[in-house]
């Protein structure tokens, strides 16, 4: 199996109905487990950071993210492995 | 102007003329606002999910937006099935719900269902409208966004409040065109011009992009040997000398051995589904990969491509014919191979000379597609049926053949018929189904009677769900468990009690006939099919093996192939290429 890799993601978009939970969707649907994430409504749109564990390529859910119509922009940062701990949880 | 009638005017605005929908409590203004509308014709099916999957059919058989409508609540929770098919399969459609009044959402009011949330993970975008003022920018972004880029599902979910409500015309301002320069083929000809075993690997992105005619310009000019997937089939011209067929799970052994024995794989249009490639670690071994496809969340996915290119299908084809005119390939060994295994290799079904022998599928398929026009347009069901088609149907375009791919809807047939007979009123439509799949959407029979659409409808009856009866024969040790469809019903009498004549057949001597009837008859016509229950789908690759391990016919006799979890131990079923 796969070692889990730990993500940061960062998400801006527009404040639409269900917009954070299609991202939220998006981000289980594809493999990956919320950790942590923080939102806040800035002006007209929300900016959002998630951080993600998953075994996939982080690449895969960029692309997903971006692909989604009420996201203006996504990035990720390097990757770093997951720690034995969170593995388990 | 209210929300309703501002609805049809943006119909109007986008010549959107045909919808498919059923009336209820939160959808009624709009309803109201249909009695007078006078360029939008409304098709009342029997059930939502008729609706969508007609609206599906119409989109498939057309090219064009297809519109279905309901209520909230079970009206909306009835389009679900039919809205994931259509996202499964890239169909552009616009779905119209109403909801219960603003006021009363979130107070679990009557026939209230959180629809946007349960359709977030069916649907390209969807919207629940909360301002009369922002209906006009939503509906204009709906129809663009379902239509544009990879297309998809796009689903409004409108409370009966906003619906009427009155909202200002929308001042609409044209989308700019946006201008591209042509892409930079250089390093994927650099590939193509070393590859002495290329394989073109097509599926249904070619036509959803238009493509259809570059497509085959590409191919033919380059010579270059092609497979196809099940949404694929019909983007290689039939004379084509080097189409090998669908590939896959239910694909021809001349299309695998190809794609496991290639060089280069050039994939347009399709996104490597599983059901395509079989196990990925033995898929394509040899090959690097090129992929071509509008929707650059589909690269490096399952399979990483050397060179990764995206954009306008039908530009970049054009652009490839261009260049290999100017170089062309030499890959004549390469050719003659594809067309030996193509020869020996590809689908065949002998037709059965024997007059009183029970009627096998295959040779059903072949016969229909022999006797049949190259413009009929043909829905299928999901099961034995629908991969016999694929199989041994010939058909001349993509837009002929309607088939329910990534979900797998039993149910799709009767319904995308409907839509592809309002979509194309002068083709010869033929919804091939078997009778599990018949059952799910019979309701629609009262549709067709409605509207006395000439749909031809063929049930090929063995009395199972045979695809599933045919993986517990193969790999569950034929522990038959609940497949048994033996207590059907009289299907011909079913047909007439809809006023729609029917027949059946039972030899092989009456197929051509029957087929001949339906087709000569001035309407919709039901033809019963009587199908022996032991036939199987061959070849078959066992779901979640590689592709190279392809079971025929044979390997039914073979001992140890039933081992639900086991590996297949048959030599004689696996083949290496060349």
């Amino acid at each position: 199996m796969n070692t889990p890799h730990q993500h940061h993601i960062h998400c801006e978009m527009n404040p639409e109905p269900a917009a954070i939970e299609r991202l939220c969707q998006v981000i289980r649907v594809r493999g990956f487990q919320v950790t942590a994430m923080t939102a806040e409504l800035r002006g007209s749109r929300w900016e959002m950071t998630f951080t993600v564990e998953g075994t996939r390529a982080v690449a895969m859910l960029q692309s997903q993210l971006e692909k989604l119509h009420t996201v203006t922009q996504v990035r990720t940062d390097a990757e770093t492995e997951a720690e034995p701990a969170r593995r388990l949880a | 102007m209210n929300g309703a009638q501002h609805i049809l005017q943006a119909f109007n605005r986008h010549q959107i003329e045909t919808v498919f929908g059923y009336p209820g409590g939160c959808i009624m203004p709009l309803y109201d606002a249909l009695v007078d509308a006078e360029n939008v014709e409304h098709v009342l099916c029997r059930h939502e999910q008729g609706c969508a999957l007609a609206a599906d059919g119409f989109a498939r058989a057309s090219g064009r937006l297809g519109v279905c409508i309901a209520t909230s609540g079970p009206g909306a929770t009835n389009l679900i099935t039919g809205v994931a098919n259509a996202h499964r399969d890239s169909v552009p459609m616009l779905v119209i719900t109403g909801q219960v009044p603003s006021a009363l959402i979130g107070t679990d009011a009557f026939q209230e269902t959180d629809v946007l949330g349960m359709a977030l993970g069916i649907v390209k975008h969807s919207y629940l409208v909360t301002d009369a003022a922002e209906l006009p920018a939503i509906m204009e972004e709906a129809i663009a966004l379902a239509q544009s880029g990879r297309p998809g599902p796009v689903w409004v979910d409108i409370p009966k409040d906003i619906l009427l409500t009155d909202v200002s015309p929308a001042a609409i301002t044209p989308a700019p065109t946006a201008t591209t320069a042509p892409a930079d083929i250089s390093d994927a000809l650099a590939l193509l011009s070393k590859a002495q075993r290329p394989l073109l690997y097509s599926g249904g992105g070619v036509s959803l992009a238009g493509a259809e005619e570059s497509f085959r310009n590409f191919a033919g000019q380059s010579g270059i040997p092609g497979v196809v997937t099940l949404k694929g089939i019909g983007n290689h011209d039939r004379q084509d000398p080097f189409y090998l067929g669908m590939l896959g799970m239910h694909g021809s052994r001349a299309a695998n051995l190809a794609v496991e024995a290639c060089d280069l794989l050039l994939v347009i249009g399709a996104r490597l589904d599983d059901r395509a490639t079989g196990k990925l670690d033995g898929f394509a071994p040899n090959a690097r990969v090129i992929h071509i496809d509008a929707d650059a969340a589909e690269f490096h996915k399952l399979r990483k491509a050397d060179i990764a290119m995206g954009g306008d299908l039908s530009r970049l084809m054009a652009q490839f014919a261009t260049a290999i005119n100017a170089a062309p390939l030499a890959i004549d060994d390469w050719q003659q191979q594809c067309r030996n295994w193509c020869a020996t290799k590809g689908f065949q079904a002998a037709d059965n000379d024997e007059p009183e022998a029970p009627i096998s599928g295959p040779s059903f398929v072949r016969q229909l597609s022999r006797i049949t026009s190259d413009d009929t347009v043909i829905a299928c069901d999901v099961g034995q049926h629908q991969m016999w088609v694929a199989q041994h149907y010939r058909f001349n375009h993509p837009r002929h053949h309607l088939t329910s791919g990534g979900l797998g809807t039993m149910g799709f047939g009767m319904p995308a018929a409907i839509g592809a007979q309002f979509a194309c009123p002068g083709k010869t439509v033929i919804n091939v189904s078997g009778d599990g799949s018949f059952m799910m959407n019979a309701q629609e029979l009262a549709t067709i009677r409605r509207y006395r659409l000439p749909v031809k409808l063929i049930v090929m009856d063995n009395q199972c769900l045979g695809m599933v009866r045919q993986q517990q024969e193969l790999f569950y040790d034929n522990r038959e468990s609940q497949i048994n469809l033996d207590d059907n019903p009289d299907f011909v009498a079913m047909a007439r009690a809809f006023d729609i004549p029917a027949i059946s057949i039972q030899r092989s001597d009456q197929i051509r006939r029957g087929i001949e009837t339906i087709l000569a008859y001035d309407g919709p016509m039901l033809l019963h099919v009587a199908i022996a229950r032991e036939d199987n789908v061959w070849p078959i690759v066992k779901p979640g093996g590689s592709n190279r391990d392809m079971l025929d016919e044979s390997s039914q006799r073979t001992p140890g192939i039933r081992q639900p979890n086991g590996e297949n131990p048959s030599t004689n079923a696996k083949e290496t290429a060349a």
